[in-house]
């Protein structure tokens, strides 16, 4: 095939691209910030007594984890400054999106990691004296956090992968900044190459730790949750 | 804000959305089937001893699990058409990208599930003297199959999602259809809504089929 590859324009551009890898990272980040607590929270929601409870915050977490993350990035970027006459910015669509999208599959890891505890830690906790918050976070909150370590991993990847979306808000994330570059100088192979490239040097390095941990984890007697 | 909720909109344009829900279900489809045929093949390969059939595999199922699909939408809409040798549509660029990416999961979920059978399993079959294509046919596979079912469900529920980027290179699936309406209308909360209710109404029964499936394979083993 005749096609002679220029990667000189990309070079050319390449701290827009750098740039636009820091974006996705921050996005990504603060997505975890507030989606991990929020997580929890609602895992331990879908775990209460409470009948009612549990029912919403488990249609929820379905809700989210069952539809296409930019149909909700849509929802919160069009339709909900509408709704409340809020401005919002790409970039807070974005984080908020992907807080509260994480946030139901992070619950789901939480949840896995919770109910694999054995009853009778939480009996002898309670034996003990223990409140069923202080059994929580003293007792089986520690012994699950390990378990669910490499779902948890897993999950930190499939949302930088899913922060790509913000692109299509105008959120000068990796893949955005490609977009433009390859409109500008024509050359849309080697740049989305390139970009490719970029996204797999971040991921591919995490997907082996993920992996290599959990057979570290395997093998010390902490068996995962999922 | 006191706003006046109003679906008639979305429910004039039903017939759009109807035909995105078409396409949204072909594209999912279509890129299963793959996935799953060639997943087959590449997940047998990258289990081979053979460097020169292994590496090749590992490389291409890496390459396409520590990638976005929308990066691999994009690349196969934009970039490829200028080395491929064949015309693309937006419909033969989400599905390659998708076809492949679901090809690279399956394929794990082939070699977990053939790995999870025992060696003792192999070792038998060859005794009575199976080829290695018998052994996998006849014994390796039937067992392993029911162990991979919870796991392709979950792909597929993964890959519907999926194929709502292919509303980016403009291919008229659901959110496709729904990003038109909504901009036609100027209704993009209702329509928004409903495109995310009808999502939801597809693939929730998928999610709901892996729990149930899950839980009864917990108790026959």
């Amino acid at each position: 095939m005749g096609y002679e590859w220029d990667f000189a324009v990309v070079l050319r551009d390449s701290d827009l691209l750098l740039l636009g890898l820091v974006n996705t990272l921050k996005v990504t980040i603060l997505a975890l910030v507030f989606g991990v607590p929020l997580g929890l929270g609602a895992a331990l929601l879908r775990l209460s007594s409470n009948r009612l409870v549990r029912g919403l915050v488990g249609f929820l977490i379905e809700f989210f984890r069952s539809t296409p993350p930019i149909v909700q990035l849509f929802w919160f970027f069009f339709a909900l400054p509408l709704l409340t006459g809020i401005e919002i910015s790409p970039f807070g669509a974005s984080v908020l999106t992907f807080s509260i999208q994480s946030s139901a599959f992070f619950a789901e890891v939480f949840r896995g990691g919770i109910v694999s505890i054995e009853r009778g830690q939480w009996d002898a906790a309670k034996a003990i004296g223990m409140t069923r918050n202080q059994t929580l976070a003293r007792i089986i909150l520690p012994q699950a956090v390990t378990r669910m370590i490499p779902a948890f991993l897993e999950r930190v990847i499939e949302l930088m992968k899913t922060t790509t979306l913000v692109a299509t808000v105008s959120y000068a994330d990796l893949l955005y900044q490609a977009n433009n570059i390859a409109q500008s100088t024509f050359r849309p192979l080697e740049v989305y190459t390139v970009a490719a490239v970029m996204y797999f040097a971040v991921l591919f390095p995490t997907s082996l730790g993920v992996r290599r941990l959990e057979r570290h984890l395997a093998r010390s007697g902490a068996t995962t949750a999922h | 804000m006191d706003r006046i909720w109003d679906f008639s909109s979305v429910f004039a344009s039903r017939e759009l959305l109807l035909v995105g829900l078409g396409n949204t279900v072909k594209l999912g489809v279509t890129c299963l089937v793959i996935g799953l045929t060639a997943g087959l093949f590449v997940g047998a390969a990258r289990y081979s001893r053979n460097r020169l059939v292994n590496w090749p595999a590992s490389a291409f199922v890496e390459v396409f699990r520590n990638t976005p699909a929308l990066v691999q939408i994009m690349w196969f809409f934009f970039a490829f058409p200028i080395i491929s040798p064949f015309n693309i549509d937006a419909f033969t660029a989400a599905a390659l990208a998708l076809s492949l990416n679901a090809t690279a999961f399956c394929a794990e979920i082939y070699r977990g599930g053939i790995q999870s059978i025992e060696r003792g399993q192999w070792d038998a079959a060859k005794a009575i003297g199976m080829s290695y294509s018998q052994q996998m046919r006849r014994i390796i596979l039937p067992q392993a199959i029911t162990r991979m079912v919870p796991a392709f469900m979950n792909r597929a529920v993964e890959l519907m999602k999926m194929t709502s980027l292919a509303s980016v290179i403009a291919f008229g699936e659901l959110m496709h259809q729904g990003k038109a309406i909504a901009t036609y209308n100027f209704n993009p909360i209702e329509t928004f809504t409903v495109v995310a209710l009808i999502f939801f109404v597809l693939i929730y029964p998928l999610a709901l089929g892996v729990l149930r499936f899950e839980a009864r394979l917990g108790r026959s083993q």
